[in-house]
């Protein structure tokens, strides 16, 4: 909200300088966002009354002004405009003083009639809005010339930007940021803003009635203005109305706002013409119901919309704007005002509902005060008529607005517990100057009657709130809480993700995190089929674009997008990245969770090093780094060869650790590869984080006394026979000595026939009882390779 | 004895002179075998000594063996000498380039959300609180009507909201979890929630996808002094030093007083006007926070008579910002390795 200073001096004594004001103000917890001096260029400009106009000697389309500036100062200026009768006050820019754009003015000739500065338009001072004609601004009658401009304009003011907390629906308005500020700081005093409310009449002339037919509209005012003559409002009003962030309009117009921005009760000026039938009824709108709104659009509406109707016609949108047949216009001869108060969620869910945030509507969605319908009315019709905008037709109203206070009890001991001080005569100073009161005197406890401008305090700590915000939080001194009943635990899901950060990382790898959502296309990229739950992922209701518009059914496509994003953008070396995340599967009415552990790696474009070949990544290098993960939570990951749907048919691998499927590892299938034109091999790896948090436990081996012996066996296999499968054929053969196996050659070509691969294996043989004799070792070596051999095993 | 006197000086003067001329250790060790080997010149005359008249053996025995030790002697010196000439030149002769990068791959890089997260984790469980998790997929009573916010309140403009169908939504904040740990494990109870969250919103300083850690400890008689005994503590660590804490009022509908914690400019202490990370308040935003308002507690089943508590959320990605001095969200979230992988070699 915008607050011009000089309105609020109107209403408080604002006793600091204003960079303490806002401040304190914010220390309360109302935000000052910003300060801002409006139009700050524009200086020197004087106020001065049009004396002669005579037209130009040389130049028929030029006036010649003779000016006064009070104080004997008199001047000539040349003006174009033609809107200027003698005796209007106008501002003039004598030499020297500058424009709003910064242009400073001089003495010019006008083919031998010298001009003195110039008088100025609406958009030369910086305020075209204020604008009412073509030409000069004609100031209000009875302005003094010889003013400077900017204060008779209201320049001469700050605006502060101030952020309001939804809670506090009683701070958007003049008066109760003045009630605020007479709070916050104890030697301000309160300029009492005490409306004559005229009475009552019983009824409007030519007007049959309000009928409430909703219980959300628990009061309606509505009160008439006769013989009605639209204008535009006083120079003054329009300034006033511009600073604080809304448009002028139009006396009537301007008049309501001006209220609603002063006391925070949203009116409404109806046309009485545009009226169908001289009654209003507010209800339930019926179901497809519609409305031209003043905006221009056709609302269409549902029950649970709040009507202002007439006739059985809908004429506005209660409490969030009006209906455009009854907007009042030039030709407006009777207007009806209306003061109501309307439920805050009613409005909230209308105006959230239809997207129409108007000022009306954020104040009733924050609650408004029913207590203010009446002096709102009467202060509104009273600026209408000193403003010469129409006569007084007399109010009329339906309802009730409710009780003026409610009670809420404050202990000592609680304010004790929270803000470390019981001091119940300390709390109820700040609470009076904020408005709330009490009877009572009890040392432990208070009864304290609550306005009904703040339904926001309502329980016991909400006034603690109150108290202590006002006395100030700096005054708390901290503490460490002084009971530990427990140790704090980070969790075994969160020693997994450490294990895999600090191995992935040791191991150059690049941590990332990537976006949850993700573009549906990069889903159906991977080309899983329709019965793979991946392929079908939960979708966002209200996206910010397709590119993150549905849940990521694995980590895969993420990662992808990451990689190619450095990859175009120029990056060259190898890419290990590795991320931990949900992925999110959608199981009928319900969204299931699991925590994933992804990868992707690229040897990249530039692969070469001084230590050669060997630096390259590929799939082996890959497993090794998932295995490295796996153990470092003492866990065992085994690859067997498998599928999926965008792996490489023959370079997938499925991990099985603790005997299940946990992932994948696996080379980038071709064809996609191509899609994306990678310009080398791209390999993936996607795995539960389950066995990860279950793990942790290291695993350590027994010490042995005595030596192993190594011996070494070489066979031939088929091609596509896998080593991890003859190496458990070893390990099932062996005998109770065998130790461990290692695979340390795989070899094809020459001496190897086609198709097959020579593989060599070091065996180690151990007895934990003595040591092995190499004759004991030779014959079960022995025995091992005639079993080998009988399994059909070519060895060399 | 005479003999065996000849027959040492003789010995002693050929293994000098041998010795002398050496110039390596295998020559050395041939020198070491002639004379002192199994079936060396030294040997063979020790094995004399039981020809000796019985009187003369000990003086015998001691002269050989005296003659044996200083050869023996001079055989371990002249090796070292020898040695040390040996490795002395291979040293000289050798060289490597020592400012070749190193082999193997160059160390990884952490992500800084998930860094601060694992820092911030530690020093909040230093004083008590256990982590706690809760989905990312949330329905609305967790994420806004068990935290008091019913449905149309105002409230809810403060956070724009990502949903998905069946009412359920990607939660806003981790608040929802203050609820759920409440019902799964009761008072007393300290927790911190790490985790993602997520928004309807983007731009430099705003990410549709985001870090909170939410803060919650139910006990007995918690007052305001306890949470910000806490939160300061926590500041002073992560940042490293101790930093002035100011507080504002605020609003937040689960907490009741609500504030907002500020600290003391990381960057500049308040003392540059045209700070770019304070804007030149001095000041920085690092976490919402309250007192757990009673019907949160009630929600989560607790008795608010009994007990009370404080919560509070911060944002891991503004911290990660403040600490590591970076300026755009969303560069976090894209993966580029010339920002994450800056100490790499491997580009
Ligand atoms: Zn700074």
């Amino acid at each position: 909200m915008l607050v011009s200073l000089n309105w609020l001096r109107e209403l408080v004594d604002i006793p600091v300088d204003i960079e303490t004001f806002a401040k304190r103000l914010t220390d309360t917890g109302t935000e000052v966002e910003g300060i801002e001096e409006p139009v700050p260029l524009f200086r020197g400009a004087l106020t001065a009354k049009v004396d002669t106009i005579e037209i130009h000697p040389s130049r028929q389309d030029l006036f010649v002004l003779g000016i006064d500036a009070s104080g004997g100062r008199r001047a000539v200026c040349i003006t174009a405009a033609r809107n200027l009768r003698e005796g209007d006050i106008v501002p003039w820019g004598p030499p020297g003083s500058i424009l709003a754009n910064g242009t400073e003015i001089t003495t010019r000739d006008f083919e031998g009639v010298i001009s003195e500065g110039m008088v100025l338009s609406a958009e030369e001072i910086g305020l075209p809005e204020i604008a009412d004609e073509f030409g000069i601004l004609r100031l209000d009658p009875g302005t003094p010339p010889g003013e400077d401009v900017r204060k008779a304009l209201g320049l001469d003011d700050a605006i502060l930007e101030i952020s309001i907390t939804p809670n506090r629906g009683d701070l958007l308005s003049m008066v109760g940021i003045a009630r605020e500020v007479a709070a916050v700081f104890p030697e301000a005093a309160l300029k009492p803003l005490a409306p004559v409310i005229p009475p009552r009449a019983e009824s409007l002339e030519a007007f049959r009635g309000i009928t409430l037919d909703d219980p959300d509209c628990p009061y309606y005012a509505l009160g008439a203005i006769d013989n009605v003559q639209i204008k535009p409002s006083p120079v003054t009003a329009r300034v006033r109305l511009l600073l604080s962030g809304m448009r002028p309009i139009s006396n009537v117009v301007d008049a309501t706002n001006l209220v609603m921005l002063l006391i925070g009760q949203p009116l409404h000026a109806f046309d009485s013409a545009g009226l169908p039938d001289s009654e209003i009824t507010v209800r339930s709108a019926r179901k497809g119901e519609m409305i031209l709104t003043l905006d221009g659009k056709t609302r269409i509406f549902e029950e649970a919309d709040l009507l202002i109707t007439s006739g059985g016609k809908p004429i506005g949108l209660a409490g969030v704007m009006g209906g455009e047949e009854s907007e009042i216009s030039g030709s407006t001869s009777r207007v009806l005002l209306e003061s109501a108060n309307f439920q805050s969620i009613r409005i909230s869910r209308t105006s959230r509902k239809l997207g129409l945030p108007s000022e009306a509507a954020y104040r009733f969605a924050r609650f408004v005060d029913p207590f203010k319908v009446e002096p709102a009315l009467a202060i509104a019709m009273d600026l209408m008529v000193s403003w010469g905008a129409g006569v007084f037709g007399g109010w009329i109203a339906s309802g009730d607005p409710g009780c003026a206070t409610r009670k809420v009890t404050l202990s000592s001991g609680l304010l004790e517990k929270i803000i470390s001080t019981g001091d119940l005569d300390m709390a109820t100073t700040i609470l009076r100057r904020l408005g709330i009161t009490t009877a009572d005197t009890d040392p432990l406890k208070r009864v304290y009657e609550i306005p009904s401008a703040r339904p926001d305090i309502s329980i016991e700590e909400d006034l603690v709130e109150e108290v202590a915000r006002i006395r100030g939080y700096d005054l708390i001194k901290p503490a460490l809480p002084p009971v530990l009943h427990s140790t704090g635990d980070i969790t075994d899901r969160m020693r997994a993700e450490r294990a895999v950060r600090s191995t992935a990382m040791a191991r150059g790898y690049s941590e990332v995190i990537t976006y949850s959502f993700v573009s549906p296309a990069s889903i159906s990229a991977l080309r899983f089929p329709d019965t793979d739950i991946r392929s079908r992922p939960v979708a966002l209701s209200n996206p910010l674009s397709v590119d993150i518009s549905v849940l990521r059914t694995t980590l895969i496509p993420g990662l992808v997008q990451a990689a190619l994003k450095n990859i175009r953008s120029g990056w060259r070396g190898p890419i290990r990245m590795i991320e931990t995340g949900m992925v999110f599967i959608g199981k009928g009415e319900e969204v299931e969770e699991i925590l994933k552990m992804g990868g992707c790696v690229c040897p990249g474009m530039d692969t070469r090093s001084p230590w050669g070949e060997q630096a390259v990544d590929d799939l082996h290098s890959v497993a090794s780094d998932v295995m490295a993960i796996f153990a470092s939570r003492g866990k065992t990951l085994k690859l067997v060869p498998g599928s999926e749907p965008f792996g490489h048919s023959g370079k997938t691998a499925r991990a099985i650790v603790d005997g299940y499927d946990t992932g994948y590892l696996l080379e980038l299938k071709p064809e996609i590869e191509s899609e994306f034109e990678l310009p080398s091999a791209m390999y993936l790896f996607e795995l539960d984080m389950e066995p990860l948090i279950r793990g942790g436990n290291a695993v350590f081996g027994e010490v042995r006394k005595y030596p192993p012996v190594y011996r070494d066996i070489s066979l031939i296999a088929e091609e596509g026979v896998c080593a991890s499968d003859i190496l458990e054929l070893i390990r099932g053969l062996a005998g109770p000595f065998l130790e461990n196996v290692r695979l340390f050659d795989v070899y094809t070509g020459k001496g190897i026939p086609e198709g097959k691969r020579s593989l060599a294996f070091s065996l180690a043989y151990r007895d934990p009882e003595k040591t092995l004799r190499d004759e004991d070792v030779d014959r079960t070596h022995g025995r091992l390779r005639e079993l080998l051999m009988e399994k059909g095993i070519k060895l060399r | 004895m005479g003999i065996i006197a000849e027959d040492v000086r003789r010995i002693r003067s050929v293994f000098e002179s041998e010795l002398a001329s050496a110039g390596n250790l295998d020559e050395i060790q041939k020198i070491r075998v002639r004379f002192l080997g199994r079936k060396g010149e030294v040997t063979s005359l020790l094995k004399r000594l039981g020809a000796l008249p019985p009187e003369e053996r000990p003086e015998a025995g001691r002269v050989l063996n005296e003659l044996r030790d200083s050869m023996e002697e001079d055989i371990s010196r002249k090796e070292s000498e020898c040695e040390g000439k040996e490795v002395a030149l291979r040293e000289s002769g050798e060289w490597t380039d020592v400012t070749l990068p190193g082999r193997g791959r160059p160390w990884g890089a952490f992500h800084p959300v998930a860094q601060i997260a694992q820092e911030a984790i530690d020093i909040f469980a230093s004083m008590g609180f256990s982590v706690a998790y809760g989905p990312e997929v949330e329905d609305d009573f967790h994420n806004f009507e068990g935290l008091n916010i019913p449905p149309h309140h105002p409230a809810r403009d403060m956070q724009d909201t990502f949903y998905l169908e069946n009412s359920l939504l990607l939660r806003t904040h981790t608040s929802p979890v203050e609820v759920r740990s409440m019902k799964k494990w009761g008072a007393p109870l300290r927790i911190i929630v790490p985790g993602k969250t997520f928004r309807r919103d983007s731009d430099q300083t705003h990410s549709p996808m985001f870090h909170q850690l939410e803060g919650l400890l139910v006990d007995e008689n918690i007052s305001l002094a306890h949470l910000m005994g806490c939160l300061e503590a926590f500041a002073n660590r992560i940042f490293g030093r101790n930093l002035a804490a100011r507080y504002r009022g605020s609003y937040f509908p689960f907490t009741e007083p609500s504030l907002e914690m500020d600290v003391e400019c990381v960057v500049c202490s308040g003392k540059n006007p045209s700070c770019r990370i304070c804007k030149g308040t001095g000041w920085l935003e690092i976490s919402g926070l309250g007192m757990t308002h009673p019907n949160v507690l009630r929600a989560g089943g607790i008795d608010p008579t009994r007990y009370n508590g404080f919560a509070w959320g911060m944002g891991l990605d503004r911290i990660a910002m403040l600490k590591y001095g970076l300026n755009d969200l969303r560069v976090f979230f894209e993966g580029d390795l010339t920002f994450l992988n800056s100490t790499g070699g491997d580009r």
